[in-house]
């Protein structure tokens, strides 16, 4: 049997995908489906006065438009962020309240996508406007948790001022980092079909469960009527999780009209239905002695949220765990804008607070004197900083070891703009990664037949990230059976419980309920073939046959495939339902996960701290008559424990280098201040590198045992690419330019 | 998108004829006429597509002067490997536009004619913009962001930024756009096509209804040769210009015998520094000349909060096109 684990194993899906036969929500037309669009609103705070849509009804096509006074009614449900399954707490369209611009304000149905879209052009409406602030004012912040769960918001261990006052260099900062938006390049889609009581609903989603449980309870449906069908999602990245107010609109809409509707969202209407990066402002006091090591660290974290929600990503939860120091004080803040309520995107919170803490770490080692690698390695800890206990795995220094290596890190002058390349200022930066590993409940039910084949069920998403092929290896090595032998079905709500595929929680939470239902598998045939009259292991105790590789083992040596064990038997076929249940999951977690919620243990428990630790370097250079900047290199070393696929882990720690490279150079939500609007949402003007931006980029994943986190020994990669790439870029213009650079994107203008 | 009705003439004179009627509009490779009608900021009554026009397709290279077709596709012209030896800046300034999807589809005739990135141009919900709706205001200029709009040639009225980069090296070197429309026949000189945007904002050329862009023709000189486009963006490639220059330099031993300049992504409309030009002609090249050309170009450049840095920028832009085109005066790349 070849491996099939922690090898390069090719999706299992892209055939489907490549040919075009994987069928993703807005592919699915039901007999006499129409097509919905939206009208947004053009101010961004007021009141509703007056809506014209009389010539979006005479507009051929259009079947009926739709507004806060002939909309069925649904019942609300909470956002995210105040524990209910919504993207935010706020639905428009309920009444005339104007709270963030490009919000909802009528719904067009019509018998073809370009007469529904006209008719909303055709929408008119009067508003009493009043002055609104997309951004947030930083002065008026304050400490999340009067709200909602409080824990761990503020941590003080000794005394910061003390640490300060001991230092021989100190640091105290500011950085920010600015709105930014998802831009999946499958557009928000939503279809809608009612039969009867019952319905049925199509959209890309990160959590089918999620939307099952939150639409039966918005329209009042128990959850048996209710269908949720996502067996393919073209890129998410945190904007596909909960549910959205286009989906719930569709859904009243296609009541209403009594004929299935779809909704594909606009572009531009994208950047406003949905959620968002916050931006967020990232303070750091730090002191260090002449060696390096940290005498204070202090990072207050201040991110904008909206009127309605407290958005929640606590990122000083994990800064707090990088670097030792005996004096530690951190705030999680947040401040409120005229917005909807932003929510994870890529790496939430890490990419924002690793911008600021890891640039922190090289203006200290720089007015130090230090390498910068050389100030992670005397501050490099064991033990969680504050929490005081062990990491369950940490080999960040070696993560630092192999990406000097292959980088060639020994090769940077540590002068300030002492390194040039023809027309080209050349520096080198480096910067820490880390993403905590989230432990979630999960179900999972694997079918196997004697004949040699699997079948893998359960509720979680492939969102782009190879999950078909990695449930499908599990299987296949836990059952003996080729990869190819094992099909994964999942992305209905139906199926069993798996979590909300975020946080990078799906190979290791999901990954490990298949695992465990396959392990069931082996015991429920090794008591039937131990009843066996004849067999090799026919009379061994049950309970001392193990499944090893697919293959069952008894005491004495004897053993069977699986497989032939199975097909002995009288059915030929078993089924289980794994379940994986951490011990350090409460039934409090269990039920959040189970009632589709993100019930995450860790990343810290009382026995350990979890996370899964890289190091990133890059290269930049700087054109001397354009200013413009570019990354020829990025290099990254990651440890994350067990890898399932080197193939599709490195496709998502590549992905996210490269996306980094993107946060740190290119993307920015512009707003127009005065009418609290967005300026560039269309992809035209919000930049995203393209290939001419990516030159060489280089992943190594390091071996590394973690036998704490689940049985796996996964902790997650699908976050970790991104989160050191921006810092080390920035570190790097500072080592070309002497130019400190404290807000993203860093564009030319910042430059001449 | 509203509804529209649709011509394709097989002849020019069919062509004129539906172009001229009120409310149509000429379509030939759609880039830029499609995305505007899909987010409504133009709703034509009729779009008169001229791709059937045979005689305006193609591109040659004379003796003494090169023609472009109206119906030329940016990506054939910008790869013509003749071409790019003759008049590179011709050829960079195509390839360096867009991305390949849309030179593939966009003609050259309609290229010249890009109209602005302005995001209050192009987004309906902002009531105020005076090229859209005249006399609606500018929202740019009330409060808005203005990090990308024009810093040479705006108004108070408009400070929209004219987008394109081929334009910047026509009007460098004198092209002239020989037209078609209900009067007859005519020839434009390339830096009388565009229009000041003054109180009126919404006139971006002096064509009138139903003229057609024929062809376009540079006349062959030696600054052709030794030209180059240089373009400053934030990111390799599909972005517009944050500055760009198009410059070429006919050299006479150490002496700089002509020069033309044209800068993209600072002005209202295409735009030649003629002063800067005259400034280094009779002198020698080197990078101080060469930046010393380049703050001349800016001289006049008034820029608005946020976009001063496109003047330093715009300069050390000219500055560096210069250094490159000398160096293929030389010979050398």
């Amino acid at each position: 049997m070849a491996q099939t684990l922690n090898t390069a194993v090719s999706r299992t899906d892209a055939p489907r995908k490549v040919t075009g036969t994987a069928t993703y929500a807005a592919d699915v037309i039901p007999a006499g489906m129409l097509h919905g669009a939206l009208a947004t609103s053009s101010i961004a705070v007021g009141t509703l006065t007056g809506l014209d849509t009389s010539a979006a009804e005479a507009e051929p096509g259009v079947v009926a438009v739709y507004t806060h006074e002939n909309l069925p009614d649904y019942k609300s449900v909470k956002g995210f962020y105040a524990g209910g399954p919504g993207s935010a707490s706020f639905w428009p369209m309920e009444g005339t309240e104007i709270k963030y611009a490009g919000q909802p304000i009528a719904y067009v149905v019509a018998e073809t996508a370009a007469a529904a879209r006209r008719g909303a052009q055709l929408i008119t409406a009067d508003y009493d406007s009043r002055p609104a602030d997309v951004h947030m004012d930083p002065a008026d912040s304050f400490v999340i948790g009067a709200t909602g769960d409080s824990k761990g918001m503020v941590a003080t261990k000794g005394d910061v001022p003390k640490g300060l006052a001991e230092a021989a260099q100190t640091l105290d900062v500011e950085y920010t980092t600015p709105f930014q938006h998802h831009n999946p390049m499958e557009m928000f889609a939503s279809t809608a079909e009612w039969r009867g009581d019952r319905l049925t609903v199509w959209m890309p989603s990160q959590s089918v469960r999620t939307l099952r449980l939150g639409i039966a309870k918005a329209f009042g449906l128990p959850e048996t009527s209710v269908r949720v069908i996502s067996p393919f999602v073209g890129g998410a990245f945190g904007s596909k999780a909960g549910i959205t107010p286009y989906a719930m609109l569709t859904i009243a809409a296609a009541k209403a009209v009594g004929a299935p509707v779809r909704l594909i969202v606009t572009r531009p209407q994208m950047y406003t239905v949905a959620t968002f990066r916050p931006e967020s402002v990232q303070r750091f006091r730090l002191g260090a002695d002449e060696t390096g090591k940290l005498t204070a660290f202090e990072h207050i974290e201040i991110a904008q949220t909206s009127q309605f929600d407290v958005v929640t990503n606590p990122g000083t939860h994990i800064t707090r765990a990088m670097y030792a120091s005996p004096n530690i004080h951190t705030e999680q803040r947040v401040a409120r804008s005229d917005t909807n309520t932003g929510g994870f995107m890529r790496a939430p919170n890490e990419m924002q607070t690793f911008f600021g803490l890891e640039q922190a770490m090289d203006e200290l080692a720089h007015k130090l004197g230090i390498d910068p690698v050389e100030m992670r390695r005397v501050n490099d800890t064991d033990r969680h900083p504050v929490e005081d206990v062990p990491f369950s795995s940490r080999s960040l220094m070696e993560c630092y070891d192999s990406v000097s290596d292959t980088f060639g890190w020994a090769d940077r002058t540590a002068e300030v703009g002492s390194m040039t390349d023809g027309d080209w200022l050349v520096g080198y930066g480096c910067a820490t990664a880390t993403y905590p590993t989230n432990i979630l409940a999960s179900n999972a039910r694997v079918r196997m037949r004697g004949t040699g084949h699997a079948y893998i069920e359960l509720a979680a998403h492939d969102v782009g990230t190879g999950s078909y092929t990695i449930f499908a290896q599990i299987a296949a090595a836990r059952l003996g059976l080729p990869v190819e032998a094992c099909d994964v079905v999942m992305g209905h709500g139906d199926m069993p419980v798996a979590p909300l595929a975020g946080g990078s929680g799906t190979a290791a939470s999901a990954g490990s309920a298949v695992h465990d239902a396959c392990l069931r598998i082996g015991r429920l045939v090794a008591a039937e073939v131990s009843r066996q009259p004849e067999g090799p292991l026919a009379g061994v105790s049950a309970d001392r046959i193990t499944l090893e590789d697919g293959v069952l083992r008894g005491p004495d040596g004897h053993s069977q495939s699986l497989v032939e064990a199975l097909a002995s038997t009288a059915t030929t076929e078993v089924e289980a339902v794994g379940e994986f249940r951490h011990p350090a999951l409460t039934d409090k977690l269990i039920r959040a996960t189970f009632s589709g919620g993100y019930g995450t243990a860790g990343p810290v428990t009382p026995e350990c701290a979890m996370f899964a630790f890289g190091a990133e370097m890059a290269e930049v250079h700087i054109n001397r008559w354009t200013h413009e900047i570019r990354v020829p290199r990025a290099h990254g070393a990651f440890a994350a424990g067990t890898i399932l696929n080197r193939k599709t882990a490195h496709s998502q720690l590549m992905g996210g280098m490269v996306w980094g490279i993107g946060s740190a150079l290119h993307e920015v939500t512009e707003v127009d201040k005065p009418r609290a609007r967005y300026l560039n949402a269309n992809i035209a003007e919000y930049l995203v590198p393209v290939n001419a931006d990516i030159r060489e980029i280089r992943v190594e994943m390091l071996e590394e045992r973690d036998d704490y986190v689940n049985p796996l020994g996964v902790k997650g990669i699908g976050e970790l690419g991104i989160v050191g790439t921006a810092a080390a870029i920035a570190n790097a213009v500072h080592h070309a330019t002497g130019r400190r650079l404290r807000h993203l994107p860093i564009r030319m203008s910042d430059l001449v | 998108m509203r509804n529209f009705d649709y011509h394709r003439p097989a002849d020019m004179s069919a062509a004129i004829d539906a172009a001229r009627a009120e409310g149509a509009e000429i379509l030939a490779g759609g880039t830029l006429m499609v995305d505007l009608m899909k987010i409504g900021v133009r709703e034509p009554d009729a779009l008169v597509d001229i791709t059937g026009l045979a005689d305006l397709e193609g591109h040659d290279i004379g003796m003494d002067r090169i023609r472009f077709g109206a119906l030329a596709r940016m990506a054939d012209v910008a790869d013509d490997q003749t071409l790019k030896t003759a008049a590179p800046v011709l050829t960079e300034s195509l390839w360096k536009a867009a991305s390949p999807q849309l030179r593939q589809a966009a003609r050259l005739g309609g290229n010249i004619l890009q109209q602005t990135r302005c995001p209050y141009f192009r987004d309906t919900a902002y009531s105020q913009c005076n090229k859209r709706a005249p006399g609606s205001g500018c929202a740019a200029l009330d409060g808005g962001k203005t990090n990308l709009h024009a810093i040479l040639g705006g108004s108070d009225d408009c400070v929209a930024m004219y987008p394109g980069d081929w334009a910047q090296a026509l009007i460098a070197f004198d092209a002239e756009v020989h037209t078609q429309g209900p009067g007859g026949t005519r020839t434009i000189s390339f830096a009388d096509l565009h229009v000041m945007p003054g109180d009126t904002p919404q006139i971006e050329t002096i064509l009138e209804p139903g003229e057609i862009v024929k062809h376009i023709t540079v006349p062959v000189i030696p600054a052709l040769k030794a030209s180059h486009y240089l373009k400053a963006r934030d990111r390799e490639s599909y972005a517009f210009a944050s500055a760009s220059a198009a410059v070429g330099l006919e050299m006479e031993g150490e002496t700089v015998r002509d020069v033309r300049i044209g800068l993209g992504g600072v002005a209202a409309v295409p735009w030649r520094a003629r002063q800067a030009e005259e400034h280094l002609k009779g002198k020698s090249l080197t990078e101080e000349t060469a930046r010393e050309t380049g703050r001349i170009a800016f001289a006049d450049a008034s820029p608005l909060e946020g976009s001063e840095y496109k003047i330093k920028l715009g300069a050390d832009v000219v500055a560096g096109a210069l250094m490159t085109a000398h160096a293929r005066s030389q010979g050398g790349e």
